[in-house]
């Protein structure tokens, strides 16, 4: 099995999962990566991490008001105790006898299956596929910081694509995403915006 | 509504009226207790003739007893020493009850181990312990008190620690939440002397180890001192047991009327022995001793008891590193000043309800294995357990 291990499935649905991690683990997953979900054989689930949400509780709220947090405490509370950090996934396709496809999956991810981060060359695989068709349903979804998300992966994606001599992926997505938001002129805008960033 | 609160809102009037009332009445005898305190600050040989006479003839005295220091001592902490470790240890019980589908005691204590200056987090461990079967029971034939089961529980805090002191860095501070000494319940008498004296074997190990062992009282309610300066009220006849009622100083908590005195984070009180009826078992270096400490912040005092045996008492400078590491473990908390160690030691050692019940069904499971009769909850537990939410049928 290949990748990192960032944590396990706390709950899922069709359009996507939350994933829980230790705080030991999140150096590895970052807003913007794409993750898989290895199932049964031959069967995997793809999704983008579009949230990184830690939440507090008592005791965190009341440390906050100390002069003074020691090292040994800071650890403590990052080590030891149960800080619930939660990972939000949205589901972009799926891999079934080696086929990759951009739909969303016909089943979720069950409860505490492993996640992982997808290397270079599985986000090569996955982005190279077909022609784009796992944009839509990042664009789908305006309660999610689209523009962001979008240009957070595409600037991974371009690096391994890059990395693996297919200097022209980048060109052919913008052009997608062009079609894709060419009715709406704000978020074309807004896309573009955040595109000229990578590319700067 | 499940509170009749029109009815509480009738009662409101008389009930403040009450509590300004006894309000003004304690704000008085506070005056009193604080008048004598000074009075009597350096004139420890009269208090103690005092004492000497009231424990003589009232075999249930409690009270301090002045050691060296004046009354009115305040002595502030020392620096801390660069490297040490604390530790705390707390415990929760399942106490056995007839009402179960079976009788079973789970204690379960959580400890914490920090090493101050190391950069390391700290060790967390947790010991849980089934009783016995046939511990559950008296010799009368009775399910053991809740009471009881506190005072093994407190046994087994301190066993953990003393377990775990092998290898530590030292200087060593182990800390409990609540008093060292013990309180028992009078229709228990064999199984509490026997579990006192495995723990004065206990406390005597931790000393042993070099473990510096204290007990920690939040907001303390006790009157020990006032208690002591009620003893120069009285005349030589009225020392003898005189009833709660008629206790002149009754309701006045040493906290409220030291406050004022302590008044930087980190100033400790004069050091009291404790004479108690329990407390006369603690003997020699383990000795009960006591000093209030303020854990607060600069300009809102936070008084804690803190409870350690004569061997830390004696040792002056083993008193002030407690004073410095206590005031430092409650700043890490904050506004709401308490032992961190000792807040994480309670987190871990709590069993929640799920556990609870988790534990019954594997006993349950288990005995019907073996083909022992479980019996049913009792119905009024059957009922307690039922969802309370209420339901509308459509």
């Amino acid at each position: 099995m290949s990748g990192i291990e960032i944590g396990r499935l706390l709950r899922s649905g069709t359009t996507g999962f939350v994933v829980g991690c230790r705080v030991s683990q999140l150096e590895a997953p970052s807003f913007g990566a794409l993750v898989r979900v290895p199932l049964e054989e031959g069967y995997q689930v793809y999704g983008l991490i579009y949230d990184i949400h830690i939440d507090d509780d008592g005791l965190v709220r009341q440390l906050i008001t100390a002069e003074e947090v020691p090292e040994e405490v800071l650890r403590d509370n990052r080590e030891n105790r149960n800080v619930p950090v939660e990972i939000g996934v949205l589901a972009l396709g799926y891999q079934e006898g080696g086929r990759i496809q951009h739909l969303l999956p016909p089943r979720p991810p069950l409860s505490l299956d492993a996640i992982y981060l997808c290397t270079p060359e599985e986000i090569v695989s996955f982005t190279g596929a077909g022609s784009f068709g796992y944009f839509r349903h990042i664009l789908r979804d305006e309660s999610k910081p689209v523009d962001e998300l979008l240009a957070a992966h595409l600037k991974a994606a371009k690096e391994a694509q890059q990395a693996a001599g297919n200097m022209d992926w980048m060109t052919g997505a913008l052009q997608e995403l062009i079609a894709l938001q060419r009715d709406d002129y704000q978020g074309l805008m807004n896309l573009l915006r955040a595109a000229g960033d990578i590319q700067a | 509504m499940p509170v009749n609160l029109i009815e509480i809102q009738q009662r409101l009037t008389d009930f403040s009226a009450q509590a300004r009332a006894r309000h003004e009445k304690l704000a008085t005898r506070r005056q009193e207790v604080t008048d004598l305190f000074e009075a009597y600050a350096d004139r420890l040989g009269d208090l103690r003739e005092q004492f000497q006479k009231a424990a003589q003839v009232n075999p249930h005295l409690r009270c301090a007893v002045p050691l060296d220091e004046p009354l009115d001592a305040v002595v502030a902490m020392p620096d801390l020493p660069g490297t040490f470790t604390v530790m705390a240890a707390d415990g929760s019980q399942i106490n056995p009850s007839r009402h179960a589908r079976v009788a079973f005691c789970v204690i379960n204590v959580g400890i914490v181990t920090m090493v101050r200056g190391s950069g390391e987090a700290p060790s967390i461990q947790t010991h849980s312990q089934l009783l016995d079967f046939d511990a559950l029971y008296t010799p009368g034939g009775r399910m053991i008190s809740e009471g009881l089961v506190a005072l093994k529980r407190d046994l087994r805090e301190r066993e953990a620690l003393a377990e775990l002191a092998a290898g530590l860095r030292k200087p060593v501070v182990s800390m409990t939440d609540g008093p060292l000494e013990l309180y028992r319940e009078p229709q228990e008498s064999a199984a509490y002397d026997q579990t006192r004296d495995r723990y004065l074997e206990v406390l005597g190990r931790l000393r042993d180890q070099g473990l510096i062992t204290l007990g920690y009282v939040d907001k303390p309610g006790s009157d020990l001192i006032a208690r002591l300066l009620e003893l120069v009220q009285l005349e030589d006849d009225q020392l003898s047991a005189p009833p709660a009622h008629k206790r002149r100083y009754a309701g006045v908590q040493d906290a409220q009327w030291l406050e004022a005195r302590l008044a930087q984070p980190g100033d400790r009180s004069a050091l009291f022995g404790i004479h108690s009826e329990t407390a006369r078992a603690f003997t020699g270096d383990l000795a009960l001793h006591f000093f209030y400490l303020n854990v607060g912040l600069p300009g809102k005092p936070h008084l804690a008891r803190v409870e350690v045996p004569g061997w830390v008492a004696r040792d002056r400078d083993l008193v002030g590193m407690l004073q410095a590491m206590l005031a430092e473990q409650a700043a890490i908390l904050g506004t709401r000043p308490y032992p961190y160690v000792l807040h994480r030691a309670h987190e871990v050692a709590v069993v929640t309800l799920p556990e609870h019940q988790h534990v019954e069904e594997m006993i349950v499971a288990e005995f019907q294995r073996r083909g022992i009769p479980v019996a049913e909850a009792s119905y009024k537990q059957y009922h307690k357990d039922l969802e309370t939410t209420k339901t509308r049928y459509a």
